[in-house]
């Protein structure tokens, strides 16, 4: 277990510690870096986008930052479970899986409440306790072993990750779970409100409206379903990260094991809470996709675990532990997602986004450990 | 300062103007997003460049990495979002979860033809899902018969095969597999099928699951491999396995390994779909319906050339095979 190292004045700093202005601003700069990189890469694709189609296509309509809002939404959910997870100097490999088994689960739990005669919205709660019920099994599991049992995270969390998709592939029939009730898309796809631009047109709040034709080629759906979910759970996430003792304790668990031990912290307790969090929210994630496809599917998280990784370290969280915000999450999400649409939007092979993301990924963990530099002090870091 | 606001008011006036010049011709402008990265959808790209050249349209490519939902929509929902395309040529890499998805794209006022895997059933006439202009692509439960014969030709009429396929609920593999059960069912009692496995598109997987198979059953005469991964994975499997020879292969798609594993003595045949004609014949649909016609058909099927070792080197046939420029 490390401590952080103490800090060490740079010779001729302007008093102890205080740091020069220009170590100030260096500092600020590297803590609002990825705010300043989403806001150069929007401007980039904003310019770009129409240059490039001869203005037929403009980069920031209502439609297309709606699509980034949905897309983001998985990533971002098991973004903010893996904040809390990297602000306690641990690692959750498994919530990619967690996310795919949480979708079979909501998909089985919804349609056998439908079929044996629940109303649907009774049938769609069922399917998000059933999704919820399974990642926070996993998730207590995760962390008792964890903690209990002092293995470390990432040997932990990889073991679990290949039994939870087993169990989804065998729970699943050939990896789908089909035969939803139709209604089902609407709670998945509907959104807060809707706007149809032009004559006839109007702002209308909750009740999709019933139009064809041109009405509806120019209606434009605005914060959907899971959208409003997901900022919830942010909202819900902030909260209990700066807000509450959780928060807190997560921090100083990060920050330095031993310390939280010698001040009474329950570590044990608060970490297996920590990874039943980060199952959780993967939890929401599957139940989402299953809403939005109307289909559970067992391999639907497979691929976001890296995404998710590269949006928290983005965003700013120290791979160390002991630092970070739910807010540098999102924006590690959004840059993803900017990334990917402005370069489908350039018709430029939308291959590029992963060696951008990782370009940027690298150029974030470099920044983390320049911090340290630009004030001087010396960080032994943890092992993962 | 009088001048001064005068010459902004010029400018901005002049600005103003000039950015109302006459927009570009209203060209055509179709998207195009295939399954995911293979020989079969890289003939089929050629295909859709070959027509946007020569009936004079654009086209925006994106092909997804993986095959799965999570991987088609986003870049279906970006190609929507443009606004600035008239049709999108695509396959459903999932025959439910993708008609969400693409009817919204159609309610954005974007037409849908649908190529080698369809929405639904398939009928998009009388079938539950109406929206997309048309399918083209192979009739793969004829595909699947077809197989079904040659393969059992091919070890004698009795043993037990093994079916390896992709990926569950694509209306393409799926329909391979039921053609061939059925044949075999109905016209090779003797037979025993077993399968399918999905390797959910991984030749590594493929290739695990046909050494499995001829592990554990110890009459295995012969192996389907429904489609460009599954075909790649069972031939090497069995050619690792040194049963090259004793065990029929059947590929379904004419990629270029497909065609050396036949050449070696591993494969002993392979249905070769069209792609090329998959790809510029939705094009050309496109063209015809936005010029106002209303009769295209709303299925075609592109047939098969069937390839074997007789065959393959006649050019009439070896034109099928998946070869892509540079590749």
């Amino acid at each position: 277990m490390t401590d952080r190292g103490s800090t060490v004045a740079r010779p001729g700093a302007h008093g102890a510690g205080a740091g020069s202005s220009a170590q100030r601003l260096a500092l600020l700069l590297s803590r609002m870096w990825a705010w300043l990189f989403l806001a150069l890469m929007v401007l980039f694709f904003v310019i770009a986008v129409p240059l490039s189609t001869g203005g037929s296509v403009n980069f920031l309509t209502v439609r297309n930052s709606q699509n980034i809002l949905v897309a983001i939404v998985p990533v971002l959910l098991l973004g903010l479970g893996q904040t809390f997870v990297l602000i306690a100097a641990g690692i959750d490999l498994s919530v990619g899986w967690v996310m795919s088994l949480a979708s079979v689960l909501s998909a089985l739990a919804l349609r056998d409440s439908f079929n044996s005669g629940a109303p649907l919205p009774i049938a769609v709660l069922a399917g998000l306790a059933a999704a919820l019920a399974g990642a926070g099994a996993i998730g207590l599991v995760n962390g008792s072993i964890i903690a209990k049992l002092k293995v470390p995270a990432f040997i932990v969390t990889l073991g679990t990750s290949f039994i939870v998709r087993g169990v989804a592939y065998l729970m699943s029939e050939n990896s789908t779970v089909i035969g939803l009730p139709a209604g089902v898309r609407a709670y998945g796809n509907d959104a807060l409100m809707y706007y149809i631009t032009g004559p006839g047109g109007g702002l209308y709040f909750l009740d999709r409206p019933e139009v064809g034709g041109e009405l509806l080629r120019r209606m434009e759906i605005i914060f959907p379903y899971p959208v409003l979910a997901a900022a919830f759970v942010v909202a819900l996430m902030m909260f209990l990260l700066h807000k509450t003792q959780f928060g807190r304790h997560t921090y100083a668990i990060g920050g330095s094991m031993d310390a939280a031990v010698r001040s009474g912290i329950p570590v044990d307790r608060h970490l297996i809470k920590v990874y039943m969090l980060s199952a959780a929210t993967a939890g929401v994630a599957g139940f989402l996709s299953t809403l939005r496809y109307t289909a559970g599917s067992a391999v639907i998280g497979d691929s976001l675990l890296l995404s998710s990784i590269a949006a928290v370290i983005i965003g700013g969280v120290s791979m160390f532990g002991g630092s970070g915000t739910v807010i540098g999450t999102v924006i590690g999400a959004l840059i993803i997602a900017v990334l990917t649409t402005g370069l489908v939007m350039l018709n430029v092979d939308a291959f590029w986004q992963f060696i951008v993301v990782g370009a940027v990924v690298i150029i974030a963990v470099l920044i983390d450990q320049s911090r340290d530099l630009i004030m001087g002090k010396q960080r032994k870091g943890a092992a993962l | 300062m009088r001048k001064q606001v005068l010459a902004a008011l010029a400018a901005g006036v002049a600005l103003a103007l000039a950015s109302q010049t006459a927009p570009a011709a209203e060209k055509l402008k179709i998207g195009f997003l295939p399954g995911v990265v293979d020989p079969f959808y890289q003939v089929m790209q050629l295909g859709v460049e070959r027509a946007a050249k020569d009936f004079g349209v654009d086209v925006v490519t994106q092909i997804p990495p993986t095959w799965g939902v999570e991987a088609e929509t986003p870049l279906l929902d970006a190609m929507v979002a443009r606004g600035d395309l008239n049709y999108i040529i695509t396959a459903p890499v999932d025959k439910d979860q993708m008609i969400g998805p693409l009817k919204s794209a159609v309610d954005h006022g974007i037409k849908v033809i649908t190529v080698d895997t369809y929405l639904g059933d398939g009928d998009y006439v009388k079938g539950p899902v109406k929206f997309p202009l048309s399918y083209i692509g192979s009739d793969n439960v004829e595909g699947g018969r077809i197989a079904a014969r040659g393969l059992a030709k091919a070890i004698g009429g009795k043993g037990t095969v093994y079916i390896n396929s992709t990926n569950p609920n694509v209306s393409s593999v799926e329909g391979r597999a039921v053609g061939f059960k059925e044949v075999m069912a109905k016209e090779f009692p003797d037979i025993k099928v077993i399968g399918p496995d999905f390797n959910l598109d991984d030749p590594n997987k493929a290739s695990q699951q046909t050494a499995a198979a001829l592990a554990r059953e110890p009459n295995l005469a012969g192996v389907f491999g429904t489609n460009v991964f599954s075909a790649q994975g069972a031939g090497t499997a069995v050619v690792n396995a040194g049963l090259g020879g004793h065990i029929q292969v059947v590929a379904y798609d004419a990629t270029q390994l497909a065609i050396e594993l036949m050449d070696k003595g591993v494969v002993t045949l392979v249905l070769a779909q069209k792609p090329f004609d998959m790809g510029y014949l939705a094009v050309a649909f496109a063209v015809a319906d936005a010029a106002g016609v209303t009769s295209l058909p709303a299925r075609v099927e592109t047939g098969f050339a069937i390839i074997d070792k007789n065959n393959v080197k006649d050019p009439a046939i070896a034109r099928f095979i998946y070869k892509v420029p540079g590749k």
